[in-house]
């Protein structure tokens, strides 16, 4: 269970995230909406540690990530997918995936290769585990990123807008294996622009405005004429979602 | 007293050593770029020949030790075209070139990063290659070159230490005399090498300074 | 003059791989997050790079006897090239290093790497790959360098090239050609550089690398 208490984060003067309360119970994909430079991203690298908080405090599975040891405990438990891969250029795809797996889970290489193949296979890469990134296309390096988290066997997925680099096509191979990956259970955060993807997978919403999280609700509800849509904020989001 | 002691007159060597390096780089900057400006002339308008033998005579002195170009030019010249050299001349001829090879580099490149269709344009209004060069051309290149320039003119400054070896006073020398009088090689090489350092802190000040306003009054121009 | 040559050669190779070491190293401490290790770091590279190499040959071939430390004149001459070069390298690979994109720092952090193993694994290596390119011009700057070696009694290369011109008195035909040994020598190393660059990049993509 991913745990999010009054949660405050301030770049300087700016506050960028003000008491955001917020709950992932295991088997959940929560999906994150809001306007750009809501927050949202913010909120996902103070999760994974990359910000500190500057107040408020979460705890991954109940490691509290404002602490050292916490931290890396809770980054054992969760993975993180970026927007641009961020993959080790100067490794292969299988290099790529395996390099956590045998530095901090301590796996032996045979048998973090062999992981790593079985998710290449998945992903649909199986005959690119030797290439190096450069060489891959822009869904086949994300479907890179997926396989590398999901080699930590996290329990918390958290994912960026990890399709809003990508073209229409290869955005469509990236959020099918998501899809997948939601019905066979992975308990997923999810920041998107994909609206309507957001509704068929994910269980439940939460909107962000400036940094306020106003609306937490079940995915239903939320796309409900008389539950969010009744919201006049979340109206105009959507409708301006559509139409782009 | 021992005689090897220091004595109030080294200060007076070591400033004229500090002298003789200064003049000698001074010098041979203002040659070696002179020099350079005319490579460059050459290689615009792509003189046939003259402009293949300059980037030969760049590229070996680039290529090959300046100790190596010191010798050729004080010990070899003098003996195949039997004239005379001293080594202050010698110095003097083989650092301007140095440096004008270099700094020849340093100069086209500056005119190749500015934009070709800045001077398609130019072209259009009817402009000379001359006027091209002087007006659009050299303004932004020198923006571009001086960073380089100043990193190339502190190595130069280091380079000159070299003339020592062929017998020239400088401040290399001095120390040299003053390491074999007194027998203390650490304070001797300390100070000089303070010395040289100080100089290329100050030439990279105020290089810093000359590009920061030569920038500004790029940007200014092309507002 | 081919012993001179190879001396020239070997002295080089010794001082190269030494530079390397120096120079990452020095890097790694450059980008320390301990201010006296990074301007201890930085101080070593600054002074190396603001003071003629002679001066620093001779603080050290005059210098070190004093202090009870008798090595040859080669030794003390390579031990000054790699000095040097180190200082050169390090200025490299710290730019390599500052380059990396901060991303792929970050995607290894939260995958829980240890920062030794992010350095190590992830940073170091993509460093030194798109180093190679700079790193090359300043390699060979140390073969020019280590023709200064012969005004400690070292008969490497130019060494060799002074006594042949004293004894055939010919010095200008035997400096020209030292002068085309010279070239021939580091033009084979940018040679060797651009293969390395080549090979180490083939898969990488570098980045804006000029
Ligand atoms: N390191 C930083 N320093 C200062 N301000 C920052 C920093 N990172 C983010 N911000 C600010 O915080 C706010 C929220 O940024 P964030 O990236 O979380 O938004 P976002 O919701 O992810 O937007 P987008 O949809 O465009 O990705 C923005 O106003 C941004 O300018
Ligand atoms: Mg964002």
């Amino acid at each position: 269970m991913i745990v999010i208490e009054n949660v405050e984060k301030r770049f300087g003067e700016t506050t960028v995230l003000k008491r955001i309360n917020l709950t992932i119970e295991p088997g959940e994909v929560v999906t994150i909406l809001g306007s750009s430079g809501s927050g949202k991203s913010t909120l996902i690298r103070c999760i994974n540690g990359l910000e500190a908080l500057s107040g408020g405090s979460i705890t991954v599975d109940g490691n509290d990530v404002s602490t050292k040891a916490g931290l890396a405990a809770a980054r054992r438990r969760s993975a993180t997918v970026f927007q641009l891969f961020n993959l080790y250029p100067h490794m292969t795809a299988l290099e790529n995936i395996t390099l956590a797996p045998i530095n901090v889970l301590k796996k032996p290489r045979a048998e973090a290769e062999a992981r790593a193949r079985e998710l290449l296979k998945l992903v649909g890469l199986a005959d690119l585990a030797s290439a190096y990134p450069q060489r891959l296309s822009g869904g086949q390096r994300q479907r890179v990123g997926i396989c590398r988290a999901l080699a930590m066997d996290p329990n918390y997925l958290l994912l960026d807008e990890v399709t809003s680099a990508l073209d229409p096509e290869m955005t469509g191979e990236v959020l099918d294996i998501l899809a997948e990956l939601a019905r066979g259970g992975t308990t997923m955060l999810f920041v998107t622009h994909e609206v309507e993807f957001a509704r068929r997978i994910s269980s439940r919403i939460v909107f962000l405005e400036q940094g306020e999280l106003i609306i937490d609700m079940p995915t239903e509800r939320f796309f409900a004429e008389d539950g969010g849509f009744a919201v006049p904020r979340i109206r105009q989001f959507l409708t301006k979602m559509k139409k782009d | 007293m021992r005689y090897a002691d220091f004595t109030p007159y080294d200060l007076v060597l070591l400033a004229q050593g500090l002298g003789v390096t200064v003049g000698l780089f001074t010098l041979t900057t203002l040659v070696g770029l002179l020099i350079a400006a005319l490579f460059t002339l050459v290689d615009y308008y792509r003189v046939p020949v003259l402009r293949q033998v300059i980037v030969t005579i760049s590229e070996a002195l680039k290529n090959s030790p300046v100790l190596v170009q010191l010798f050729l030019v004080f010990f070899g010249l003098p003996a195949f075209f039997h004239i005379n050299m001293t080594p202050f001349v010698a110095a003097s001829l083989t650092i301007s070139l140095n440096t004008a090879a270099f700094a020849f580099v340093i100069f086209r490149s500056g005119i190749d990063a500015v934009e070709a269709d800045q001077v398609a344009a130019a072209k259009v209004y009817g402009h000379s290659r001359w006027q091209i060069l002087r007006f659009v051309l050299l303004p932004q290149a020198a923006a571009f070159s001086i960073g380089p320039l100043v990193g190339l003119l502190v190595n130069q400054l280091q380079v000159t230490s070299l003339i020592s070896v062929i017998g020239v006073f400088d401040l290399t020398k001095i120390g040299n005399i003053l390491n074999l009088r007194t027998l203390e090689p650490f304070i001797v090489w300390t100070v000089v090498g303070l010395l040289y350092y100080a100089l290329a802190k100050l030439l990279a000040s105020v290089g810093a300074r000359i590009e920061k306003r030569l920038r500004r009054s790029v940007v200014w121009e092309g507002i | 003059m081919l012993e001179g040559f190879l001396l020239t050669v070997f002295a080089c190779t010794l001082a190269i791989i030494g530079a390397v070491i120096i120079g990452a190293l020095m890097a790694s401490l450059r980008t320390s997050g301990n201010r006296i290790v990074r301007g201890v770091a930085f101080a070593y590279s600054d002074v190396f790079r603001n003071t003629p190499f002679i001066v620093q040959l001779f603080f050290f071939f005059y210098g070190l006897p004093e202090i009870g430390i008798y090595i040859g004149a080669f030794e003390t001459g390579v031990i000054a090239l790699s000095i040097i070069g180190g200082a050169f390298v390090s200025d490299v690979i710290r730019s390599g290093i500052l380059a990396v994109d901060q991303g792929v720092i970050e995607a290894a952090k939260v995958s829980g790497l240890s920062r030794w193993t992010i350095f190590t694994k992830i940073v170091l290596p993509i460093a030194l790959r798109t180093s190679v390119r700079p790193m090359g011009s300043v390699l060979i700057n140390m073969v020019l360098t280590s023709s200064i070696l012969s005004t400690i009694t070292i008969n490497e290369l130019t060494g060799t090239a002074k006594i042949v011109a004293s004894t055939t008195f010919k010095p200008f035909e035997v400096y020209l050609v030292l002068l085309v040994l010279y070239a021939s020598l580091t033009y084979a190393l940018s040679l060797l550089i651009n293969t390395v660059h080549r090979r180490l990049n083939r898969a990488m993509d570098t980045g804006g690398a000029a």
